[in-house]
């Protein structure tokens, strides 16, 4: 199968690649860059485990043609706080006890990001509705949606 | 030692590997991978019950790419199997439910090895298949499995043709006791098949050395377990099997049993190259361990004022094409079946019933939610018909301190009725149908803390820090923070100061698993062992250096203290490195066994629960009058956890329980047609989203047992356990509907409210 040569932006870095055009930016990340922050499952949509930023947007990278990103801006659970720090949301999840088994966190984490970024002061209707593409089976979800207004909030105040 | 203030356990502290998760660096058995590794997947069978004709490679191994195809004329002749030994790797002979593996390929590529899949040709020959408990309990049957009677088994469980294990417990005479009832009651309940749901699908890596030794990295809950099967199933020692599990995501029992790793192992041993196989969605939901639907007749016996005088009852199992759990399962429903009720007779039998659908497995409290889903829904039932409000029914009949189990052990710590109290109270009770359409329930159960042994080796480090080396696998809940602050307690240091390593079979010691909410009660009672080991070292040591008497000493903030002196941890293992190979010492433990009355129990595996725990639920809902749709206003738990190691895990796991509990309650079945899945996919196969789960009130209620560390339970089974219950009896309570089949599904309301006005009721 003839490959294509692209060009990402992978949190803030230049990576080129040479691969198949029908291969998912889930699969590139993860098999061609050894980014498994970004987390595998269904590959349809379905459960969120793969969210990624794509030009600031939560997407399911795992529906998404790594063709399809050539040029844009892609954010994995590895760049979104710089210099080994925390993002106030992943400190948040730390704070609240919203980790258990994890593999579900990194897609959370991003949905989160995304949706903040949007609306910085979201209600936690709001986070709950935004969050809906993510499943989690350990958590319930409570300590997810209060680890996102909390970090809201510290956000707010880092303002 | 006599306890000083507690500075480490009963506190809410953050997880030791909380960043590598948030950050992403934690490394996953789906994640990991070795260079040259190639990809393994396996064909699965399209028929319910079949004989195989025909099974031919040529074609598929002349494709490109493709490295191994292993079929069963490839792999050892075994039998393997926790209970029954009735599985093979792949189908043999014949094939018994759709998503049976039939043969397996290595490839170089995902689309080489499925295209290897799609050129394996097998001709079928279908056989009269048996697709539910009616049908395979019917007189004259088709077999599941023909040479049952061949099969090794262990040897307490009665089988006979489809049915796996009946298991017993008789209790007085039941006939005397309906005769002293002034009225009986009976109602038969039927549950769905359903999904652990784990984010992260089964995955595992297999690699063999020059020495004949393969390495399986792979997500198991139970890595002592699989290294023994896996020998079973190679056919090589178990010294030459090292299983390592890497990070799990997500278990709930359905992580226990081999899964993929024999694939990976068989397939990189054919190909001389390490093989990783990871299951796709629709295996998970066709061919994975999930609960057993079930059906469930009861039969009580009550008192004009409420006293339950007898009580009989079956519970049947469709556990699929193997036993895989089953026969355990059923056993364990029987104490369920029971409740935490004191009845004076007794007869409840369960039942694992072989089906041509795929083999069912554990699933948290595997056989409580099917069984007290029943058993409180009958208890509401009857505390309506004899008009007797359903917590008072209930609190006339539960056990408390000194009471007998069903099985004759004595129970102590029971923290039933606080729970009962605090949950209704939470709720407001006293008002039960605040509004049309509102309506509040309760639920009430025990369960089991598993035992097994767990040893660990605890080496305290030159730099002051403490390894904690476990065989235990951490699969989320959070368990190995709860047994480092354990340690942490007890020597005297802060959990940052735990490292923890774990789940290797070549290097860690023997641990049962991550099971039957064992981990942080048993790992947490060797910690305490090895750091009852360490203490009267670190003070002969120190007293020597301080010029004290060892008797003086005690620890606190990683020092040894005596009178006015100390010395550093740090510094003590320096000293011990020099002078005596350094500061190691291994602890084991394992639960006192439960005593109980072995003439009461038959074909039984799991006859006593071991430090049982006790706990309630209540929920407030609304339902929708012309939709049927449920909305939960309040979801209370009380569980009584004898003592909460970290409230904030504990809490995690009460709301992760009760959310897989709702799920189970209102939403979630594998539904099968002709033995054919219909919604194998994370679309139909409905879990809870965030947007479904209403907030859990946990209230932690503690009456500390004698075997766990500080008194504590096992956390993280039970809260999945009453909510369909406490659903339906709330349902009920708003529409006067009675549902007695899960799922209670918005449809199901609906279609009842309208037959339920039909009939003018």
């Amino acid at each position: 199968m003839s490959r294509l040569g692209l060009s990402l932006t992978i949190n803030g870095e230049r990576h080129d690649v040479l691969t198949e055009p029908h291969r998912t930016l889930l699969d590139v990340l993860r098999v061609d860059l050894g980014l498994t922050g970004t987390k595998e499952n269904c590959l349809e949509a379905e459960c969120g485990v793969c969210t990624v930023l794509l030009d600031g947007r939560a997407v399911n990278s795992c529906i998404v043609l790594a063709a399809q990103c050539e040029g844009r801006r892609i954010v994995t659970i590895e760049g979104l706080a710089g210099d080994g720090g925390l993002d106030p949301i992943q400190q948040a999840f730390i704070e609240h006890g919203a980790v258990q088994c994890g593999y579900c966190i990194p897609g959370m984490i991003l949905s989160a990001k995304a949706f903040l970024d949007e609306r910085p002061e979201g209600t936690e209707a709001q986070v709950r509705e935004a969050l809906a593409g993510n499943l989690c089976r350990c958590t319930g979800y409570q300590k997810i949606a209060d680890a996102v207004v909390a970090a809201a909030r510290s956000r707010a105040r880092g303002r | 030692m006599t306890h000083r203030t507690m500075t480490v356990v009963g506190k809410a502290l953050p997880r030791f590997d909380a960043p590598g998760k948030v950050t992403g660096t934690a490394v996953y058995a789906a994640d990991f991978a070795v260079p040259g590794m190639l990809v393994g997947r396996v064909l699965r069978s399209p028929e319910a019950h079949a004989r195989i004709v025909r099974l031919d490679f040529t074609r598929a191994r002349a494709l490109p790419g493709v490295r191994a195809i292993i079929g069963a004329a490839d792999v050892p002749d075994v039998r393997y199997g926790g209970a029954i030994k009735d599985e093979t790797v792949f189908a043999s002979g014949k094939v018994r439910y759709i998503g049976q593996p039939v043969a397996a390929v290595a490839a170089t590529t995902p689309e080489a090895a499925e295209a290897a899949l799609a050129a394996i040709e097998v001709t079928y020959e279908p056989l009269p298949a048996v697709l539910d408990l009616a049908a395979a309990l019917a007189p004259g049957a088709p077999l599941v499995h023909e040479e049952y009677a061949d099969y090794t088994a262990i040897p307490v469980f009665h089988r006979d043709g489809n049915v796996c294990n009946r298991a017993r417990i008789v209790v007085g005479d039941v006939e005397r006791g309906f005769e002293e009832a002034d009225r009986i009651f009976e109602h038969r309940f039927r549950t769905a098949m359903v999904h652990q749901g784990y984010t992260e699908p089964r995955a595992a890596v297999a690699q063999w050395d020059s020495s004949g030794t393969v390495t399986v990295w792979s997500n198991t809950q139970l890595p002592f377990e699989v290294q023994n099967t896996l020998a079973e199933i190679l056919q090589t020692p178990p010294s030459r099997i090292r299983v390592v599990v890497p990070g799990i995501g997500g278990g709930f029992g359905g992580k226990l049993r081999v899964g993929v790793e024999h694939f990976a192992a068989l397939l990189a041993r054919r190909a001389g190259r390490p093989v990783k196989v990871a299951t796709t969605s629709e295996e998970e939901l066709t061919a994975a361990y999930p609960r057993q639907g079930a059906v469930i007749e009861l039969k009580t016996g009550v008192t004009r004022d409420g006293r339950i005088t007898a009580k009989s009852g079956r519970i049947c199992f469709d556990t699929g094409a193997f036993a895989g759990s089953g026969p355990g399962v059923a056993s364990v429903a029987t104490l369920v079946l029971a409740g935490p009720y004191r009845i004076p007779n007794l007869h409840l039998e369960g039942l694992a019933v072989y089906t041509n659908k795929t083999n069912c497995g554990s699933f948290r409290a595997p056989s409580g939610p099917q069984s007290n889903f029943a058993v409180e829904s009958q208890m509401d039932i009857m505390a309506d018909a004899l008009g007797l409000d359903p917590l008072d029914f209930r609190l006339r009949n539960i056990v408390r301190e000194g009471d007998e189990g069903p099985t004759g052990q004595v129970l102590h710590a029971v923290g039933l009725e606080e729970c009962l109290r605090k949950a209704a109270a939470a709720i407001g009770w006293h008002d039960r149908r605040p509004e049309p359409g509102r309506g509040k329930g309760l639920a009430c159960g025990w369960w089991t803390t598993t035992g097994g042994s767990s040893g660990v080796y605890v080496k305290i480090n030159p730099d002051g820090t403490v390894a904690l080396n476990t065989g235990a696998a951490e699969i989320g809940t959070g368990a190995l923070t709860g047994a480092a602050q354990v340690l942490a307690e007890e020597l005297g240091v802060g959990l940052e100061d735990i490292r923890v390593v774990s789940a290797d079979t070549f290097a860690t010691p023997f641990d049962f698993g991550a099971q039957g909410s064992r981990t942080a009660f048993a790992v947490g009672g060797a910690c305490r062992a090895a750091a009852a080991d360490l203490r009267p070292r670190l003070f002969a040591l120190a007293a020597a250096q301080l010029g004290v008497e060892p008797e003086a000493c005690t620890l606190a903030d990683r020092h040894v203290v005596a009178g006015g002196k100390r010395i550093a941890l740090a510094e003590l293992a320096r000293l011990s490195q020099q002078t005596g190979g350094g500061l190691i010492a291994q602890g084991t433990f394992i639960a006192p066994a439960t005593t109980y009355d072995a003439k009461r129990v038959e074909g039984h595996a799991y006859p006593a629960f071991h430090s049982p725990s006790f706990h309630a639920h209540a929920v407030d809902l609304s339902v929708d009058p012309e939709t049927g749709e449920i909305a939960i206003h309040r979801y209370v738990v009380a569980q009584d956890v004898g003592f909460a190691i970290n409230p904030t895990y504990i809490e995690g796991q009460i709301e992760g329980g009760v959310a897989q509990g709702l799920g189970q309650a209102l939403s979630e079945e594998i539904v099968y047609e002709g033995g054919r899945v219909l919604n194998a996919n994370l679309t139909d196969y409905k879990m809870p989203t965030m947007l479904d789960m209403p907030r859990v009130e946990s209230i932690l209620v503690q009456h500390p047992g004698a075997a766990g560390p500080y008194g504590a339970k096992g956390v993280g089974e039970p809260p999945n356990i009453e909510p369909p219950a406490a659903v339906a009896n709330a349902v009920a309570a708003a529409t006067g509907l009675r549902i007695t089949t899960l799922p209670i599904t918005a449809e199901k309301i609906a279609l009842g409210l309208r037959d339920a006005q039909a009939a003018g009721t």
